[in-house]
């Protein structure tokens, strides 16, 4: 499985409580659409480190890595990349 | 003479109409600009026929177009009524049809936008538009531009009478029974003044403010902060803390008020000394209890900084006691004394005061507290005894004076800023054709104090999943109220008189033992 399939899963049946792929957009904003407030921001911290070994050091704890299905990824594969 | 929360807020306009009254996102709003769009809100709904003692609802984020609403409404004799803005349609459309609400200022963008405009759009309620939202415009409805072209007319405010509702407050009800906390201006202006004295708040003060003003912590920041003419930076969200820590390095804020939760995710997501809040000379907390172990962290980092550890409710406008910053240490654990102007007594279960050091229910009496439940005397009764508001909290004295909450009277959870009727919650589970009884609790939890957990009996036969309830929870409630645990049980553990106890369900491993005798 994917990670984009993982994240998208795992968003869905937690925050949305449905399996129905149309309910989230992977541009969506979690928290502009209300979909996860500050403690689901947590539980997505814990999942990243559960799921994909990565640890969200308290810098990275931003929008521009947290906030939306394409903002996980990118932040997941940055993560997750050997060094160049 | 007019409401004295617009009665001040006019004082400080005209005295330093440049100062900065809000800063939201990229707006820095001044006194002299409200003011101005408070005159356009009360001139905008006194030509359209507003009278004095009508409701005005407000469905807002916190923003400056919320303060320019709420004090508007006052200014024009009106009633403010903030709805909760996480609520689903059931909520809003029950608080609106209670209320007797005759205006309803919304945001376009809200989730429930267009099934508010569906049901509300030329019939009974008038709309006020905020915003632009992707839901077709109403017909019949008024945009915010239309408030902002109204001239602005000092004779356009009305007076008010100490005694006059203010506004309401929805708090914790449910659906057959919502709890509308009726506020007179004189509940809001003594309520402020008591604050002001303990905090001691000056116009050069800058709050960075969290909490959402429609409720009575954030209601209560909201007046302070405007009645001295200081000012309030608005952030809507704790998800990215250090974005908050940023901007209050960023805007010298003074001030920072939260709940136990907030205080947790700000210690353990961040280090707060990364960043520059030498200009911050406050913290208050409210809310529920704080661990002490937490106090001493938070002191630890900040030690420049006094921490007010308070306690109130809604029906008694928002607070009714305070520990003294230079106590903390001396009385950790303590919610402190009595604000100025009010009283407290310990009681018994027969209203009867127990002695130092003994348990009983919290009494408290002055001016902050509420005129009663909107249109539900019994309720009302049930709460208000000779002028004494029974809270429902359980406490005791020490010899000192100093209060120290034990624990609640009654049922309801408390996770995070939220107090969270379960009634309401099982009123929702029930209406699935699967569930046959249902009782809902709260659990303890690390950094919210509790969360929910609904334990279902389903129907023989039924098939029902745990992501079926939360769905049908989630259509139909804030998702703060969303059941995070689902048990399923064969039969619920009832006392002989077919009451569910419920202390039961909080313990897991009671639980099983009890069910398996």
């Amino acid at each position: 499985m994917s990670a984009e399939t993982k994240l998208r899963t795992y968003i869905l049946e937690n925050y949305l409580f449905t399996k129905d792929p149309s309910a989230l957009n992977n541009n969506d904003s979690f928290l502009t659409k209300g979909i996860v407030d500050s403690t689901g921001m947590l539980e997505i911290i814990h999942f990243l480190q559960d799921e994909f070994h990565v640890h969200v050091d308290d810098a990275e704890m931003i929008p521009e890595n947290l906030d939306s299905v394409n903002n996980l990824v990118a932040f997941v594969t940055k993560k997750t990349s050997p060094p160049a | 003479m007019t409401s004295f929360l617009v009665h001040m807020l006019r004082t400080s306009a005209e005295r330093n109409p440049r100062a900065e009254v809000v800063l939201h996102r990229e707006r820095r709003i001044t006194y002299g600009e409200m003011w101005s769009n408070v005159l356009r809100v009360a001139a905008f709904l006194r030509e359209h026929g507003l009278e004095k003692g009508q409701r005005v609802a407000l469905l807002l984020e916190n923003s400056p177009e919320y303060i320019a609403a709420y004090y508007g409404a006052l200014a024009a004799g009106g009633v403010a009524v903030a709805l909760n803005s996480a609520a689903k349609m059931r909520d809003l459309a029950n608080w609106l049809q209670h209320s007797g609400a005759a205006w309803l200022i919304v945001d376009a963008k809200h989730p429930e936008f267009s099934q508010i405009t569906a049901r509300y759009d030329g019939v009974g309620l008038r709309l006020v538009l905020v915003g632009d939202g992707n839901a077709p415009e109403p017909s019949h409805a008024h945009s915010w531009d239309d408030v902002l072209t109204t001239t602005p007319r000092v004779d356009a405010l009305l007076d008010a009478a100490e005694e006059d509702v203010a506004a309401i407050i929805y708090t914790s009800g449910t659906t057959g029974r919502p709890k509308g906390v009726t506020l007179s201006h004189g509940n809001l202006s003594s309520n402020v003044a008591s604050i002001l004295q303990y905090l001691k708040l000056a116009s050069m003060d800058r709050c960075l403010n969290i909490l959402p003003f429609y409720y009575s912590y954030g209601n209560s920041v909201l007046h302070t902060h405007l009645a001295v003419g200081g000012s309030l930076v608005l952030e809507n969200s704790l998800a990215y803390p250090h974005k908050i820590l940023e901007r209050m390095a960023k805007e010298k804020v003074t001030g920072f008020s939260g709940v136990p939760s907030t205080y947790s995710l700000l210690l353990n997501r961040t280090r707060l000394s990364d960043y520059d809040l030498s200009a911050l000379r406050y913290m208050t907390q409210a809310g529920g209890a704080m661990a002490p172990a937490q106090i001493k962290r938070l002191k630890e980092e900040l030690g420049h900084v006094d921490f007010y550890v308070m306690y109130g409710q809604t029906e008694a406008t928002a607070r009714l006691t305070y520990l003294p910053a230079e106590k903390l240490f001396d009385k950790l654990g303590s919610v402190g004394i009595p604000i100025p102007g009010v009283e407290i007594l310990i009681c018994d279960e027969h209203g009867n005061p127990v002695p130092n050091d003994v348990a009983g229910e919290i009494h408290a009496r002055g001016n902050n507290v509420m005129l009663g439940y909107w249109n539900d005397p019994e309720a009302s009764r049930h709460v208000l005894r000779n002028g004494w508001l029974k809270t429902g909290d359980i406490a005791r004295r020490d010899q000192d004076g100093y209060f120290y909450i034990e624990g609640r009277r009654s049922d309801m959870i408390k996770s995070g800023a939220h107090r969270i009727n379960p009634k309401e919650i099982e009123e929702v589970i029930a209406e699935l054709d699967a569930v046959a009884e249902v009782a809902v609790v709260g659990v303890s939890d690390e950094i919210l104090g509790q969360t929910i957990k609904a334990v279902i009996v389903p129907r023989v036969g039924a098939e029902l999943s745990a992501m079926a309830v939360q769905a049908y929870c989630h259509k139909n409630l804030a998702a703060y109220k969303i059941p995070k645990h689902i048990e399923f049980v064969t039969e619920l553990p009832k006392t002989a008189s077919g009451k569910v106890m419920r202390y039961l369900l909080s313990d897991q491993k009671a639980l099983n033992q009890e069910l398996s005798l």
